[in-house]
């Protein structure tokens, strides 16, 4: 730890890796997956970017491990996503105090006249902080922790169920271990935040979140590469859960602006990603890499279908952005919007946003 | 007046804005002096309602004038509901003469041979169309004036323009169109959209069409911003070129406002670097739709500007030219296959 601390010191100044002073000397998230270039000359430049490859989607049955009402909520909810910066003193064991905390200054915020426009303006809100135990991948993940407000309206009967009106959750799944291990003592890191309600209750959320743990949200947005390892991922499914279609919709930069909904046909989907893996599968001839996907394959799958648009229409899809890709697994929108709708897949996707937002945090 | 008055006079006021009360009132003309002037078009919209239902009650009006208001907004502001353009198809020798008059008797005793409920109202609009509202009843009720269909047609065109229409109701209109229109048959013309106006000029054709010429066209002379001079001037020639190309393609000034189109694509797989799809038997499914607020002008400037290349060839040039936005392409056809799809509702 102290060799490595001092080396980021050491890095040229010209590198764009920034170090913050804070009272926490975290480790750049960059200059971890940077290792070997550390010794080289252009730290932080080559670690700038997705893993290249990544194990194959294997379909987790997480039902067993997972409270199903909890999955409930998870699953057919469509989440706004942030990212974290990682959570200072904060206790898993202290989550009824919290919920009592959120709860008093969402009061608080409303009584200063913060406008709510939530059903039943005489209503309070109690707040529920819990622990979503089984999805954690690994051991260097912390537990995902599920926040719920429920709307307590002034004359509630008591047998009368109480109304769910903003749901999130914070989430860390197969982060990265070297980066991980390397925070400071005290520090959580859940990089990865989603939220589905009134966007009011999120902003408070948020803020209490940033003034109790000394962190900070951002948007998430969902680019253009994970959108295609996405689709490539989600295809690879297709033998294993039918995924009806897969719609991929771009923007065109014309006046109007055009949309293109391109939806495939998924058996004929399935096939292309198979012929492209094939490809590759026959070059690199190793069994061990059989499990695992590389970019360059899901490169070619997308360049592969775009390229049959091509040929009718004589337009090409680069020219445009890709702003939302979807199946009956999922749908993943370039503004950061991600609805996951089958359970089996929660833990591959999840990965793939956990290290979206690793990398996009701040250092 | 009955209840299915009132609720079908409630229902055309909620769709009427309120600024078009007034004029769509006076041009329907059922109302005295008097009444018009009781009522006070600055209150809400639901006090004029209750008005204008005391009114109607005043004046014993039924269901028959209600629709005569309907008819008269549905006129003046078409584009709230999805049309489907339809087309006549072998007409017969004497298919010119048929006139006005003629059409209206023979259409309504036409449909009302095959239908025995059903009420039918005919008007000649200014521009040559003649608008038809048809309520659907069957043989043990009364026509249903809340689900009307619109049937627009321009006399001496093959060219016909409904709204909703269910698929037991289509044969029958189209049995009475084709017979008091002479024609011998009637067939989807794969062309639908929100905007009458927009699927009418496109189909007929009424709007800004530019012929390809081999010289030099006049509209290179169009402004641009000289940013840079030299990389103008380089550019220049090809972005003129590149307009004239798109303007061929899809028109000039202002474009019928389509706003999507829908390809179905069953061809195979062609790829040269992937030579396990390419030797595919199988087609690769897939349906492609292109939306925006005006589709047309977004096709063309994807043109101009590069992003489509070539649109002359390309099958988005077949929306303008076959006055199409519903295509189903295989390999058979060179072009967009002549399969049809049933409008629904």
């Amino acid at each position: 730890m102290e060799r490595l601390q001092s080396s980021v010191v050491r890095t040229p100044p010209n590198s764009t890796v920034v170090q913050r002073r804070s009272k926490s000397y975290r480790q750049s998230y960059r200059s971890c997956l940077g290792a070997p270039s550390r010794l080289g000359l252009t730290p932080g430049l080559t670690a700038r970017r997705l893993n290249s490859s990544r194990r194959a989607l294997k379909s987790h049955v997480i039902t067993e491990k997972v409270n199903p009402e909890h999955l409930a909520l998870l699953v057919k909810t469509e989440w706004r996503l942030s990212y974290v910066t990682p959570l200072h003193q904060f206790r898993h064991t202290q989550l009824k105090r919290y919920s009592r905390q959120l709860s008093a200054f969402i009061a608080a915020e409303k009584q200063q006249g913060v406008a709510m426009e939530v059903e039943g303006s005489q209503s309070g809100f109690r707040v529920s902080f819990s622990v979503v135990q089984g999805l954690a991948a690994t051991d260097d993940d912390a537990e995902t922790v599920l926040i719920q407000i429920y709307s307590t309206p002034v004359f509630a009967r008591q047998d009368e169920p109480q109304k769910s009106v903003w749901s999130g959750w914070l989430t860390c799944i197969n982060g990265n271990p070297e980066y991980l291990q390397s925070l400071p003592k005290g520090f959580t890191c859940l990089p990865l935040f989603g939220g589905s309600g009134a966007e009011v209750l999120t902003s408070l959320v948020k803020s209490w979140f940033q003034r109790t743990f000394d962190c900070c949200f951002g948007p998430l947005e969902i680019n253009h590469t994970s959108l295609q390892w996405l689709a490539a991922l989600w295809t690879n499914c297709h033998t294993e859960s039918n995924l009806q279609h897969l719609k991929m919709i771009w923007t065109l930069p014309v006046v109007p602006p055009l949309q293109v909904t391109y939806t495939v046909n998924p058996q004929d989907a399935w096939e292309l990603w198979m012929s492209v893996r094939k490809d590759r599968l026959e070059r690199t001839e190793e069994e061990a890499e059989a499990g695992s996907i590389d970019i360059e394959e899901v490169v070619r799958f997308v360049q592969g279908l775009k390229s049959h648009f091509y040929r009718h229409f004589r337009l090409d899809l680069s020219a445009g952005n890709l702003n939302q890709v979807s199946t009956t697994l999922g749908s993943a929108k370039s503004s950061g919007k991600i609805k996951i709708s089958n359970s089996r897949y929660m833990i591959t996707t999840l990965t793939l946003l956990t290290e979206c937002a690793l990398l996009k945090m701040p250092i | 007046m009955d209840d299915s008055a009132r609720r079908l006079l409630q229902r055309i006021m909620r769709r009427i804005p309120a600024q078009m009360l007034k004029p769509t009132l006076d041009k329907w003309g059922r109302l005295t002096a008097a009444q018009r002037q009781s009522m006070d078009f600055t209150e809400s919209k639901w006090a004029l309602t209750e008005k204008l239902l005391a009114i109607c009650e005043e004046n014993e009006m039924t269901v028959k004038h209600i629709t005569e208001l309907e008819m008269i907004h549905v006129i003046e502001n078409p584009d709230h509901c999805m049309w489907y353009a339809l087309q006549l198809m072998d007409p017969e020798e004497d298919v010119h003469s048929v006139e006005l008059t003629q059409f209206k008797e023979q259409f309504k005793s036409h449909l009302r041979e095959l239908i025995r409920h059903v009420s039918i109202k005919i008007k000649k609009h200014t521009d040559e169309a003649v608008w038809i509202r048809i309520a659907w009843g069957d043989s043990f009720s009364r026509p249903n004036h809340l689900k009307p269909t619109y049937v627009v047609h321009h006399l001496q065109t093959p060219y016909v323009f409904v709204t909703s229409l269910t698929s037991k109701l289509k044969p029958l209109l189209s049995q009475a169109l084709v017979l008091s229109t002479r024609y011998q048959a009637i067939k989807d013309a794969s062309l639908s959209g929100r905007k009458l106006t927009a699927i009418r000029d496109l189909l007929m054709r009424q709007y800004q069409q530019v012929f390809p010429t081999k010289y030099p066209s006049p509209l290179a002379e169009n402004d641009q911003n000289a940013s840079n001079i030299l990389i103008n001037k380089e550019q220049a020639e090809l972005a003129a070129s590149r307009h004239q190309k798109a303007c061929e393609a899809f028109g000039d000034g202002m474009l019928p406002q389509l706003q999507s189109a829908v390809y179905k694509l069953e061809t195979k797989f062609r790829d040269h670097t992937n030579k396990t799809m390419t030797e595919r038997e199988e087609a690769f499914r897939c349906v492609v739709k292109f939306a925006s607020t005006n589709l047309l002008e977004s096709l063309r400037h994807c043109a101009s500007s590069g992003i489509a290349s070539t649109p002359g060839t390309s099958l988005l040039s077949s929306i303008p030219l076959k006055g199409r936005n519903y295509f189903v392409i295989t390999d058979n056809s060179p072009g967009p296959s002549s399969q049809t799809r049933q409008p629904s509702n």
